[in-house]
């Protein structure tokens, strides 16, 4: 059973069979809303210290508790989503956006720059998705803008290759025919007729991937190879949580809940909206 | 036939429940090593670039160093040294025979010193021109120059003595499966990175002062297990894999608290925590915010908040102990966040609107650099905030501790949390000789009056004495200078299973090591 089939039955109501998504999608709009507004929700400063403070157990000043620093882990946890869903966010975006240019070119002109692109791209896929991150991030540094690039690399191959091959399905079909006969040009084809009937699968696979950003994104900060102390991301938190097990269990708790909740949230939202966009039964964009 | 094996199955289970739970062998005993020992790849201290516990059971030295840092007799009885520093002559104990039988006489010392030729530690016996047998048992070196630091050199892990047949017959392979000394244990099973396993040297009858055991070490099997997660070893310790383990973080100290058999005992540290400052980068050219940093550290709040209120709050470069860390108080570098902010305001670094000092329009923004481990990752955190609090904003790059010592070596860092651990004051040459400048001269400093003081110190003190006092003129120097702020000095802490040892009420010498071992028994 997938995560998805947790929250709707495919014999179920269409009305019901998207309680899921909707629940997943409120929960992110949640996060993004905290994300967003942190300055204004958190009740502290995410970098103030307080030594003196420090491995508080939950509590009503604190309500995650504090860390090693005695710094508030509910503010961190605020601010920190604001690092793991930009850096999840940016990197997707910029990842499909670039592999949406390079698959659509590489699908409508084929032939020698089909090959040669698709071979350089191909490369990515000899590494694991992290392997590569951790690579990448090795030689640029560490930091959110070098994660963001890591993720944006990492998942390139994906985008260009499905959008690639929906060109390449697509370009044959009779419409752009009937548009090559009107005389439209290479660039009215492609951004016109082909590009808007092969987005929908290339959404339903950003929205899925982004699940998997959130995830490499807090491996490199686990690693200590995302943001920078003292900005707050999910993983880091993680990563000094995790020496904190026995004396202070909150402090790797609450981030862990965190990238759990917000990773099986767009899981399910990523369903929803495959249902929703299901290009089978959607009509030609013409 | 089910009823008939049922007493034999609990009798089973019985057996098994005792045999897990009774140690193999009452004499036996399994350490966790300090994780900065582990990974040592050869048992072999003339090429070794680390020496650990095991080096020092398995060899001894002509000198033994107490806690106190005052040398006493080892292999070597007694030693006089000529008024100029130029000959030492060093009576040998007598009746001390390697493992493997061979006698130990100035025959060995003549075949020893010229071994480190051409190896990492060739600086140790560098000062010794040659060594002449003037007995049976007595040795003399005639030096090139006079070396007041040789008593420390002959007393360090690195100058433990192999037994010279066992050394020339086993080549290259020697360190790796054979290793053969005078120590209290020999060489059973070693595997880098894993445990080395030692088994006692029953002939064993002239340890140091140090021990009051001065016979063959009660443990029999020693294990030295190399655990480098602080977790895995406490998890070892409280199920009972481990019996001791002999460098407990001050993080994990509570954890120990917690169980009932653990006991732990403290000695003093080995090092210092501190933080370079590059001096060829703006804006510490200027030696005014150089001591505006050293002065914003609030030492005291580190001590007491990470550390539990364990250690020293580090005012010089030096391990307090040592004598040439008594400077003029005056330029001890403490937490006056006043006076640091009074110096940045006269270099020209006025508070901007958010609390960053700015100077021609240009933010107090520095890089602060620090290595992975847990424990560097805190306290450069604590330091971001502390130097905050005076308009300074530290911007944090964290690297792998293994990649780290490349990154120092391009000179582009500004600051930058590190630690060492010696117990001699010609760390200051290691760290600040203008001949170093990259690494491990991570500040960059070069000074005429500084090389000047250091070349003094080094090859131009004929004694002791004069080697204190040279060394403290220099250490004053580099603290008026200020290429560093000193930070912390951590105590070691040893944590051991006291239903199954007992541990000597002090531990002997610098670092945990054969003296205090020998007086460990087993219940």
């Amino acid at each position: 059973m997938t995560l998805s089939g947790l929250f709707r039955s495919t014999t179920a109501p269409r009305s019901k069979r998207r309680i899921g998504p909707t629940i997943a999608g409120l929960i992110l709009v949640g996060f993004a809303v905290a994300a967003l507004l942190c300055p204004w929700v958190a009740p502290w400063p995410y970098d103030q210290q307080a030594l003196a403070l420090a491995y508080r157990a939950p509590s009503p000043a604190h309500w995650f508790g504090t860390d090693e620093f005695g710094r508030d882990v509910f503010s961190r946890v605020l601010y920190g989503a604001r690092t793991s869903l930009t850096v999840a966010l940016v990197s997707i975006s910029t990842s499909c956006l670039l592999g949406m240019v390079i698959g659509a070119l590489c699908g409508y002109v084929g032939g020698r720059f089909d090959r040669w692109t698709m071979a350089a791209i191909d490369l990515t896929w000899c590494f694991p998705e992290i392997l590569l991150a951790l690579l990448l991030v090795a030689i640029l540094g560490p930091g959110s803008t070098s994660t963001v690039l890591a993720i944006a690399i990492a998942y390139l191959a994906q985008f260009t290759r499905l959008t690639r091959s929906q060109i390449r399905a697509l370009k044959r079909e009779t419409f752009v025919e009937a548009s090559l006969s009107f005389g439209a040009g290479p660039a009215h084809i492609l951004l016109c007729r082909l590009l808007p009937n092969a987005i929908a699968p290339v959404i339903v696979v950003a929205m899925l991937t982004t699940g998997d950003a959130i995830l490499l994104e807090a491996t490199l900060g686990f690693f200590g190879m995302g943001a920078q102390p003292p900005t707050p991301s999910w993983g880091g938190m993680m990563s000094s949580g995790s020496e904190l097990l026995f004396d202070a269990p909150w402090v790797i708790l609450w981030p862990g809940a965190a990238i759990a909740v917000s990773v099986v949230s767009i899981n399910v939202f990523g369903d929803g909206v495959l249902d929703a966009l299901d290009v089978k039964k959607r009509e030609r964009v013409h | 036939m089910y009823t008939s094996f049922r007493p034999l199955v609990w009798a089973a289970l019985a057996l098994g429940l005792v045999s897990t739970n009774a140690p193999a062998d009452a004499a036996d005993a399994t350490f966790v090593l300090a994780a900065n020992q582990n990974g040592t790849p050869v048992l072999d201290p003339i090429r070794a670039s680390l020496v650990n516990l095991a080096d020092k059971l398995i060899y001894d030295c002509l000198v033994q160093q107490a806690e106190d840092q005052s040398f006493h007799p080892h292999l070597a009885t007694s030693w006089t040294v000529t008024p100029d520093g130029m000959e030492w002559t060093f009576e040998l104990k007598p009746g001390v025979t390697f493992h493997d039988g061979e006698p130990f006489d100035a025959e060995t010392i003549r075949w020893w010193v010229p071994k480190f030729a051409g190896t990492e530690n060739a600086y140790l016996v560098e000062a010794i021109d040659r060594v002449e047998v003037v007995g049976p048992l007595t040795v003399r070196f005639v030096m090139k120059h006079p070396d007041a630091n040789l008593l420390y050199n002959l007393s360090s892990g690195f100058m433990g003595i192999p037994a010279p047949k066992a050394y020339d017959a086993a080549g290259a392979e020697y360190g790796t499966k054979v290793a053969v000394g005078t120590g209290p244990y020999r060489l059973e099973r070693f595997a880098t990175g894993v445990e080395t396993v030692l088994k006692r040297n029953p002939a064993y009858k002239w340890a140091s002062a140090l021990s009051k055991n001065a016979g063959p070490a009660p443990i029999d099997t020693l294990t030295l297990r190399e655990i480098g997660d602080p977790s895995t070893a406490f998890l070892e310790m409280r199920t009972g894999g481990v019996d001791l383990v002999v460098d407990v973080p001050p993080a994990t100290v509570p954890r120990y608290q917690t169980l009932a058999n653990a006991k732990m005992q403290t000695m003093p540290g080995f090092g210092i925590f501190y933080m370079p400052i590059n001096t060829t980068v703006e804006p510490f050219t200027d030696v005014a915010v150089r001591r505006a940093v050293a002065l914003s550290i609030d030492r005291r709040e580190i001590v007491d908040n990470l550390y539990a209120g364990k250690g020293k709050a580090a005012t010089t470069f030096l391990l307090a102990s040592l004598p040439e860390a008594k400077v003029d108080p005056k330029l001890e570098l403490v937490h006056d966040p006043k006076t640091a902010a009074s110096l940045l305001d006269g270099a020209g670094w006025k508070p901007g609107p958010d609390g960053i000092r700015v100077k021609d329009g240009k933010p107090l923004v520095v890089t602060l650099w620090t290595q992975s481990d847990t424990e560097f990752k805190r306290m450069t955190e604590v330091i971001q905030a502390q130097l905050k609090s005076v308009g300074i904003r530290a911007e944090i790059s964290v690297f792998d501790t293994s990649a780290i010592r490349a990154e120092y070596k391009k000179g582009k860092q500004q600051l930058a949390v590190r630690s060492y651990g010696w117990n001699n004051a010609d760390i200051l040459d290691w760290f600040f000789s203008g001949e170093r400048i990259g690494y491990p001269n991570i500040s960059m400093w070069k000074d005429d009056k500084a090389e000047a003081l250091r070349l003094k110190a080094l090859k131009g003190s004929r004694t002791l004495d004069e080697r204190i006092a040279n060394f403290r003129a220099y250490h004053e120097y580099v603290l008026e200078q200020v290429p560093f702020a000193p930070i912390y000095e951590p105590v070691q802490t040893i944590a051991y299973n006291a239903d199954r040892l007992t541990l000597p009420a002090t531990i002997r010498g610098p670092q945990f090591s054969a003296p205090t071992v020998l007086d460990i028994t087993v219940k």
